[in-house]
């Protein structure tokens, strides 16, 4: 009986009373910190969002009923953004996470505006007393999962839908054809662009471009697993992105470049709650853990798994630095004398494709 | 059976309560969902209420979302009045922008009182330009404006896309590291920022202040002009129209191209009034051209009520972002969305339908009734 | 059929009908407009349910849920539109939507197909090329294809709407001709029609309806073409209004049109080197079996389609072509043949409707701005002065009767103060009364100096308000009569083209 009642008074005080209504919220003595994120895909995509939400479920479980977290998703980018930020603001977030480049302009103005909430933002550049910046070399395990790409490509002619024609992802498509050109001399990474972070459809029709082209292994960029899906219907090796996708098309996983973002959130979370938190640059790696591949496919034979295992506690120790000279552009012209590696600076706007990459570091 | 009949007459009353009705029927619909998942309806409703239009600054807020939608939703209404289906207002509304942009970066030094109306202007004229190429291939070759109109959109969003993550374009900022590393547009000079109008504590940006002297303005186009007579004659009758003598290809270039200057203003008002930047994620991200097409329809196409439903649709959207949380996923909140839009145009069709029980015809072989033949 | 009832909302369209056909004859519906013919063939496919009353075909009651059934039971239908699809060859038509033993599974078998549709068109003398598209054919040629249609499907009943309105005198005939064939072999051919010539010269017998009753059914060769009138209308057929001759020397001729050559819509010729002059308060009929040029005719005059050769004058001042403003601004007032949609806006009032052509001038719209107070009182006063019966100026034309619609049309044509006007079946569907004042006004237009172009299909018509006839055949002017000299039959073999 009860909430029939219920419903018939919220009917009533909702269209009649509810435009003047406010509540006001309990203040308990014991609240639990609120941290909030900021996605501009959707919590379950298997992808990008996803690996950032798989972080912030992390914190819940490792913090406890100490912290509260919340999320709001497909978010565009804009002045949106900002009222949502005012949004979280208002219903007492301390933290607030943004995942997404294009948010950047819009948290360093509430930055400015909030100077007791912490805002942390997911690549980009802008930086406050209040407002950090934190990325991973996804290149570290993009050169991991170009060695498994070429174990797996028979003609050596591996494909790769691509997001954006932007440093980021150029040196991730260099360090795939560096790796897979050691386990496949003279393999070639034949490129397709996109134009977009997270488009099932385009991604989709993007793969199965490359694969009508005769490429025997495909790997991706992209927030969404369908280059999988693509790659599953004419049984193509496939390497993803983000998260551990293979539940996709377990037959012909690979592996791929993963995302942790879990113990970085638990870290920062647990800093602006005990008052340590302070601004910074953070560029994760496969040393700190924050880059890493996924397990590998059934496929992947043992000898490959063992050779590129090796690479990677090379890579960790830093033993081994995959952007490292002798490096060819694409005509052939040495672009990175033997023995130099290359900077931070240098990597960071990367405009030219290694040796053995097909298409342009120009888009189209 | 039931059976649908249009009203010859739309009683007054029925216009008061339908909406009331609908609002109702919204708000116990949505109840027993909400009820159903788990979560209060009455601070649901308060919440969405509260944080879309009646909490501090919740209401500035509904504006920076009603603005483009105002702009686009009288795009499409200056058009669908014609019977004309610009689908395009997406890419006009980009090309808006790129025109504002691109002018405010070649006047980067000059003052906001010659920055801002050049802006203005040539948002107006991109839009209407872009918008007029669908509007001539309609009217000279006879081509689905509807087609060409939407493709256009994607050509719209190819090229802001290539302008800024493509190619060395002007639009594009090459003179920093930051810019080679992460792609965008060049920033406006804060002269090119649009002024934002305090009215009671409320900041009501300039875009929209520009688009309620348009809604009037088309208002007082459609009501009282030759230009609205002859619109709304072809509107009526493509045949009609040229047995009245009316140039029907003229108009039908000058109409889309109306439409997209709407448009062409709800892209500058973007980059003038919020963006201050040729964003051409953050552009596609919003599809404020589609949403206006919404807009327009839920307004039945008057230009005042666009106003209205635009304010409704930007607080239902900032409310609904408000709503959603870990235990709120989403795809609830745009189920509330859709059921109070639902209800709307539910509503909107009682205005005008009855609706009738009845038996299905042929059924009936009583002699009873042939008794009551030839009455009518 | 027995007893059939059907209702439309404030209408009751078919009343107590009974109705019976028999196997072998052809059997006339005859009625006038909206006298309840096409709502009865409509129940008899199945396109309709009846709201009472009972079907019966060879004794078995039926109910037909959809045209299915109806096709099924073995009724054809040939509309008076045709429902072909344009795009697809004569033998695709036949087969679309059916299913028979020359499928197998999915595929259609063309061969198999064509041939039997050959063979169907020479059993029954109608020579069309099964592998022809739709769009390639003539109308008369259209109308074979769905004839045969309905003989694929095995009709054993065909009912045929006003089949002979767009047709020829020879396709006619033919038409004819293919109809006693199929009578004798026993099947029922049911001919729905509102010419009395034609009725009285293929029928068995005829049912008459009229305002959805049953008057009578009757056998054609005992009955007469007067008798049948009176049974349709209800009285004696008799029109009062009559034309006061005029002497047409003593006026300045008006619209003169010199060797005047129009393409049709699909580009054939439509007109060739028309010559013809309308003098000032003189009225001139068109007569002419539909199809012929009228409606190309009245729209070169009209500005609504171009020239390919000649020139229209109105009052000496030779007329841009293909410009229905200049014809507005040369004061040519046109009421079209398709009223709703092309003569009034439908959806707009009848105020909007009444300044359709002055609203681009003062007063109306000074200096580009409309003044809704003088719309109003504009339309306030035509209502008045044409006796315009609706709920009021801001009413949407399209709820208007057809009589009202003809009315606000023949207002704002005659209250511009044209120098000519060009009627094109201005009195069509219209009841009796409706169609007396439309062809008053036209008297008093005439009266007042107007020169009046009257084309209709009807030649009573014309025969009482013309002072001269031109006759219309295959886009040429057969010859041109006094009415006072008119001989009917003679009129009769011009519209033939055999003159």
């Amino acid at each position: 009986m009860k909430k029939p009642v219920r419903l018939a008074a919220t009917m009533l005080a909702a269209a009649v009373l509810g435009a003047c209504g406010t509540t006001n919220s309990t203040t308990s003595t014991s609240q639990p910190f609120k941290a909030a994120w900021i996605y501009v895909g959707t919590a379950g995509d298997h992808g990008w969002t996803q690996a950032h939400d798989d972080g912030r479920k992390l914190v819940e479980q490792q913090l406890g009923t100490g912290v509260k977290t919340t999320f709001k998703e497909n978010v565009p980018e804009g002045p949106q953004v900002e009222q949502v930020v005012e949004d979280l603001v208002r219903d007492g977030n301390k933290i607030i996470f943004a995942t997404s480049f294009g948010f950047q302009d819009a948290m360093a103005n509430e930055a400015a505006k909030h100077p007791d909430v912490k805002f942390e933002q997911a690549t980009g550049f802008k930086t406050a007393s209040n407002l950090a910046e934190y990325f991973g070399a996804a290149e570290d395990a993009d050169y991991l999962t170009g060695m498994a790409l070429g174990a797996a490509s028979k003609k050596g002619k591996i494909g790769f839908v691509a997001p954006f024609p932007i440093p980021e992802v150029i040196r991730e498509i260099n360090a795939v054809a560096l790796g897979a050109q050691t386990t496949h001399p003279g393999a070639t990474v034949q490129v397709v662009w996109t134009n977009t972070w997270f488009d099932p459809t385009k991604e989709k029709q993007a793969a199965q471009s490359l694969l009508s082209r005769g490429v025997d292994a495909i790997g991706q960029g992209q927030d969404s697993p369908a280059t999988g899906e693509a790659a599953k219907a004419v049984g193509v090796k496939w390497s993803g992105y983000d998260s551990d996708q293979s539940n996709v098309a377990p037959d012909i996983w690979l592996t791929g470049t993963v995302y942790h973002w879990g113990p970085y959130y638990v870290k920062r979370v647990k800093e602006a709650m005990n008052g340590s938190w302070k601004t910074g640059s953070y560029y994760g790696n496969i040393g700190d853990g924050m880059i890493d591949i996924a397990p590998f496919g059934q496929s992947v034979q043992q000898s490959v798994r063992d050779q590129i295992n090796a690479k990677k506690e090379a890579l960790k120790s830093g033993s081994f630095y995959e952007f490292t000279g002798p490096l060819k552009d694409q005509s052939g012209a040495v672009k990175i004398a033997a023995g130099t590696k290359m900077t931070l600076a240098q990597i960071l706007s990367m405009d030219w494709f290694v040796q053995g990459v097909i298409g342009s570091p120009k888009g189209g | 059976m039931i059976r649908i009949e249009r009203r010859l007459r739309e009683s007054r009353w029925l216009v008061v309560a339908v909406p009331i009705g609908s609002l109702i029927g919204a708000v116990i619909l949505s109840s027993i969902i909400l009820l159903a998942t788990g979560h209060d309806p009455l601070a649901t409703w308060q919440r969405l209420l509260e944080r879309g239009f009646f909490s501090e600054g919740a209401f500035s807020a509904t504006l920076v979302q009603a603005t483009p939608l105002l702009l686009t939703g009288l795009a499409a209404a200056a058009a669908f009045r014609m019977q004309t289906w610009n689908i395009g207002a997406e890419g006009q509304l980009y090309l808006g922008a790129v025109g504002a942009s691109g002018i405010a970066i070649a006047l980067q030094s000059q003052s906001a009182a010659l920055v801002i109306p050049a802006m203005v202007l040539a948002g107006l004229v991109t839009g209407a330009a872009w918008a007029a190429i669908p509007g001539a291939l309609r009217a000279f070759f006879r081509t689905n404006e509807i087609i060409t109109s939407l493709m256009l959109n994607y050509v719209g969003g190819l090229l802001i896309t290539y302008l800024i993550f493509d190619s060395h374009s002007y639009w594009r900022e090459l003179s920093t590291f930051t810019s080679r590393v992460f792609p965008q547009g060049k920033y406006l000079s804060p002269s090119a920022a649009w002024p934002s109008l305090q009215i009671a504590g409320i900041g009501v940006p300039f875009g929209f202040f520009i688009g309620m002297f348009a809604a009037a303005g088309l208002w007082m186009l459609y009501r009282s002009t030759r230009f609205g007579f002859e619109a709304r004659v072809i509107g009526d009758s493509r045949s009609a129209a040229h047995y009245a003598g009316i140039r029907t290809r003229r108009k039908i270039v000058a109409v889309m191209a109306l439409s997209g200057a709407f448009a062409g203003l709800g892209g500058a008002s973007e980059i003038g009034d919020f963006r201050h930047v040729l964003d051409p994620r953050g552009l596609q991200q919003a599809s404020f051209g589609y949403g206006g097409i919404v807009v327009a329809a839920l307004a039945r196409l008057n230009p005042f009520a666009v106003i209205v439903v635009a304010l409704l649709l930007g607080g239902l959207s900032n409310g609904g972002f408000s709503l959603q949380g870990a235990d709120f996923p989403a795809g609830l909140v745009g189920t509330l969305q859709g059921l109070i839009l639902f209800c709307a145009l539910a509503g909107e069709l009682l205005v005008h339908y009855k609706i009738r029980l009845g038996r299905p015809a042929g059924v009936s072989h009583k002699p009873a009734d042939a008794a009551r033949v030839g009455a009518a | 059929m027995r007893g059939i009832t059907k209702r439309f909302p404030g209408v009751v369209a078919n009343e107590q009908v009974d109705f019976e056909a028999l196997e072998g004859e052809i059997h006339a519906l005859l009625g006038e407009n909206g006298a309840g013919k096409s709502t009865l063939s409509n129940i008899l496919t199945g396109l309709y349910r009846p709201d009472e009353g009972e079907i019966l075909v060879r004794g078995n009651p039926v109910a037909f849920h959809s045209p299915r059934d109806a096709i099924e039971a073995g009724i054809g239908m040939v509309h008076q539109h045709f429902r072909l699809a344009a795009s697809f060859t004569v033998a695709e038509n036949l087969v679309l939507g059916h299913r028979d033993a020359a499928d197998r599974g999915f595929l259609l078998e063309p061969r198999v197909i064509q041939g039997r549709v050959a063979e169907l068109a020479r059993r029954y003398r109608m020579p069309v090329d099964p592998g022809a598209r739709v769009w390639q054919l003539s109308v008369g040629e259209q109308q074979r294809v769905e004839i045969l249609k309905a003989l694929y499907r095995g009709a054993r009943i065909l009912i045929l709407d006003e089949p002979t309105s767009l047709l020829t005198p020879q396709e006619s005939k033919n038409l004819f001709e293919t109809l006693r064939l199929m009578v004798a072999e026993g099947r029922t051919v049911i001919f729905i029609s509102h010419k009395l010539e034609e009725v009285m010269a293929v029928s068995t017998r005829v049912t008459v309806l009229r305002q959805g009753k049953l008057i009578g059914t009757v056998l054609t060769k005992e009955t007469n073409p007067r008798q049948l009138a009176r049974m349709m209308v209800g009285r004696d057929v008799v029109f009062t209004q009559k034309k006061e001759a005029v002497a047409q020397t003593e006026r300045d001729v008006v619209l003169d049109l010199r060797g005047v050559t129009a393409l049709s819509d699909l580009g054939t010729l439509a007109l060739q080197k028309v010559d013809l002059t309308v003098h000032a308060g003189e009225i001139v009929g068109i007569a002419g079996v539909a199809g012929n040029g009228q409606r190309e005719l009245a729209e070169v005059i009209t500005g609504m389609r171009r020239l390919t050769s000649g020139t229209v004058s109105i009052a000496g001042r030779a007329m841009r072509s293909g410009d229905p403003l200049a014809a507005i601004q040369q004061s040519v007032s046109h009421v079209p043949e398709d009223r709703m949609g092309t003569g009034v806006a439908p959806s707009l009032s009848i105020a909007d409707n009444l300044v359709l052509k002055s609203y681009r001038r003062a007063p109306i719209s000074p200096q580009g701005w409309l003044r809704a107070g003088r719309i109003r009182a504009n339309a306030v006063d035509l209502m008045r002065r044409f006796n315009i019966s609706a709920p009021g100026p801001q009413t949407p034309t399209r709820l208007l009767s057809g009589g009202n619609v003809q009315k606000v049309l023949l207002a704002r044509e005659l209250s511009s103060r044209p120098k000519v006007l060009v009627a094109a079946s201005p009195t069509r569907g219209l009841d009796v009364a409706a169609t007396d004042a439309v062809r008053g006004l036209l008297l008093e237009a005439a009266a007042r100096g107007v020169a009046i172009l009257l084309i209709s299909e009807d030649l009573d018509e014309i025969l009482a308000l013309a002072d001269r006839i031109a006759v219309l055949y295959g886009g040429r002017i057969m010859g041109v009569v006094e009415r006072q000299k008119a001989v009917v039959e003679e009129l009769g073999l011009m519209m033939a083209g055999a003159a």
